[in-house]
């Protein structure tokens, strides 16, 4: 009965994920937006959603995210250009890559926490930027100028561009907020989210910190570099604003505005930030960041919680009953004790 | 009492750590059997806090050795240190506040079952896995059960303190470390968590427990340490360490019983 009630649960919450963001161009569009937008959202989307694996779970405030994303985008456009059109490899291995980068980087950086892993983690980002511009890199990076390729990126054989594009990066992302879902809910994911908690009694239970907090490092990374692939499949240029340090912010300013550790927060953050700076933008004229920076404050101030946050506030007003958000424990009580009291007679526990 | 029969299962063999120019401890030895309460006494500042942190790999000591079961601590990292079957309660409740006391005592129990690392994100975690289940049972055990779905972080003093002790039960340690476990607990709580160590210690598992409350003392342990200003004055039976001078001038004065 659980079981399926939960399962049950569960398509309905992926199956309305997927049909919200498949429908996105069309839902878009209607609001002011255009296509070539709802992928970009989707991308965004990723990075946001891999970025609250970190920053939701363990509370490690990454600056410097922009060098997965950027580091990747740049191995696939020199993939995508030297190599091969079709973008199958191009993604494998600049996958691969961020992976050993991420692995460097989090070595070094994940010693530290609070500020300084924040500062850390800007100063590997922005030793890439200024690697990307340099003048040794210059001939392979493009400098200033950016990465530019002529040929469209192909996906066995198919072009890659319009609602092309938008399926293969939304497939991505609801794959991505599924594997999101799973490992917060597992051991796994409960390991993570007590590192936020309190991390020596963590240690002084038997847990290997360190490895935890890199897994999530990692997790998060690969997201970050899967977004940047895609970012240059759907559009074949490479910008070195992917490595900027105002990237790595965005992220940051997208999981805050949408909700930190509810996985579903970073991606409405992600939507709302880029809506906002190619849809409304045209309406309020150029005091738009004026405006989106009192949005920014605004819910920092009044709603930490986020967009979400929010959405359970109205919720409650309206006299509905919020659970507690907590993930791993049904509150379902007498269920539980249920399972123990049948566990128990079996006398299952020798002590 | 098997107090004399036990191997011994933790050996502190002349340990000396100092803080600058503070020598902390001098020289320190101690031998606990397996199976049995030891308990450390001492004044304030007598480096009783200090001894367990050389132990469980918080503090790195300066000279001397710790083994456990005739294997050395020292050179390893705690969670390595824990892994081995230690657990330690801590002075101020050491918990994970934001989570429910479900959450905050399977993560012992996962830890217990998975080791230090283990990645397993398709086994989703819920009322029927067996972690939570254990949990359950063990915050039961500590009589914590009606608040199981409270956060940790809405717990009274005592409360906590009774927490963190069914997160180190829940981790089935052979040897727990209990830094003043009843501190802050009322006379009725007091005598409840002698009665839960008590239970406890008759399933074999080895304490070792600094505590000022003299009633708590005695009635628990089989052996007792007194350090002074980092060295041990004295060391055995409750009722030698009761009788013996030197202990009465340099700790328990006219204030015991």
């Amino acid at each position: 009965m659980f079981e399926r009630e939960n399962r049950a649960r569960d398509l309905t919450v992926l199956g309305s994920f997927a049909a919200i963001v498949l429908t996105l161009p069309w839902w878009l569009t209607a609001i002011g937006g255009y296509e070539a937008l709802a992928t970009k959202i989707v991308i965004w989307a990723i990075f946001a959603l891999g970025f609250d694996i970190l920053l939701g779970f363990t509370s490690y405030l990454s600056f410097g995210h922009a060098a997965f994303f950027g580091f990747s985008a740049y191995v696939t456009g020199l993939m995508l250009k030297h190599v091969t059109a079709e973008i199958i490899p191009a993604m494998v291995v600049s996958f691969a890559g961020t992976l050993v980068i991420a692995l460097i980087i989090g070595f070094l950086t994940l010693r530290r926490s609070g500020i300084y892993f924040a500062i850390l983690t800007l100063a590997f980002a922005e030793m890439l930027h200024a690697a990307a511009l340099s003048s040794m890199l210059q001939e392979w990076t493009g400098g200033d100028n950016g990465l530019t390729m002529d040929t469209n990126p192909v996906l066995f054989g198919i072009e890659m561009e319009g609602l092309n594009v938008f399926f293969f990066c939304a497939l991505i992302l609801i794959g991505g907020f599924f594997v999101a879902r799973q490992i917060k809910r597992s051991s796994f994911g409960l390991m993570l989210r007590s590192i936020k908690e309190n991390p020596m009694r963590l240690e002084y239970t038997g847990v290997n910190v360190q490895a935890y907090k890199m897994s999530a490092f990692l997790i998060s990374a690969m997201y970050a570099g899967l977004a940047g692939s895609l970012m240059v499949i759907y559009e074949p240029y490479v910008a070195t604003k992917f490595l900027h340090w105002s990237t790595s912010g965005e992220v940051v300013i997208m999981s805050v505005i949408g909700g930190v550790n509810t996985l579903i927060g970073p991606i409405i953050g992600a939507t709302f930030l880029l809506y906002f700076e190619n849809v409304v933008q045209a309406f309020i004229g150029e005091q738009w960041k004026l405006v989106l920076g009192a949005v920014f404050v605004l819910v920092v101030i009044f709603l930490p919680g986020g967009f979400v946050d929010g959405y359970r506030r109205i919720r409650k007003a309206f006299g509905a009953k919020v659970e507690p958000r907590r993930q791993n424990v049904p509150d379902k009580p007498q269920r539980a004790s249920d399972a123990y009291d049948r566990k128990n007679t079996a006398t299952q526990y020798v002590d | 009492m098997n107090a004399m029969s036990g191997q011994a299962l933790l050996e502190v063999q002349g340990v000396s750590k100092s803080f600058g120019g503070l020598k902390a401890l001098t020289d320190v030895n101690l031998s606990v059997a397996e199976g049995t309460t030891h308990a450390i006494i001492g004044p304030n500042g007598a480096g009783k806090s200090t001894l367990l942190n050389c132990l469980i790999g918080l503090l790195h000591v300066d000279k001397g050795t710790v083994s456990f079961d005739r294997r050395p601590l020292t050179g390893i990292k705690p969670y390595e240190i824990i892994q081995r079957g230690i657990a330690r309660v801590f002075q101020t409740p050491q918990i994970f506040p934001g989570m429910s006391l479900m959450e905050n005592v399977a993560i012992a129990s996962l830890a217990n079952r998975d080791g230090q690392f283990k990645v397993n994100p398709q086994v989703t975690l819920d009322a029927r896995h067996p972690a939570m289940q254990e949990a359950e049972y063990t915050l039961r055990k500590v009589g914590l059960q009606d608040f199981r779905h409270t956060d940790a972080e809405h717990l009274s003093r005592g409360d906590k303190r009774r927490l963190e002790l069914a997160i180190c039960l829940a981790a089935k340690p052979r040897l727990l470390l209990l830094d003043e476990p009843t501190a802050g607990m009322s006379r009725h709580d007091t005598n409840r968590t002698i009665d839960l160590l008590k239970e406890i210690a008759q399933s074999g598992m080895t304490k070792v427990v600094i505590e000022h409350d003299m009633h708590v003392v005695f009635s628990l342990a089989e052996r007792i340490t007194v350090l002074a200003q980092g060295t041990v004055i004295a060391e055995g039976k409750p009722d030698e360490v009761r009788g013996n001078p030197k202990v009465r001038e340099a700790y328990l004065g006219g204030s015991q019983e």
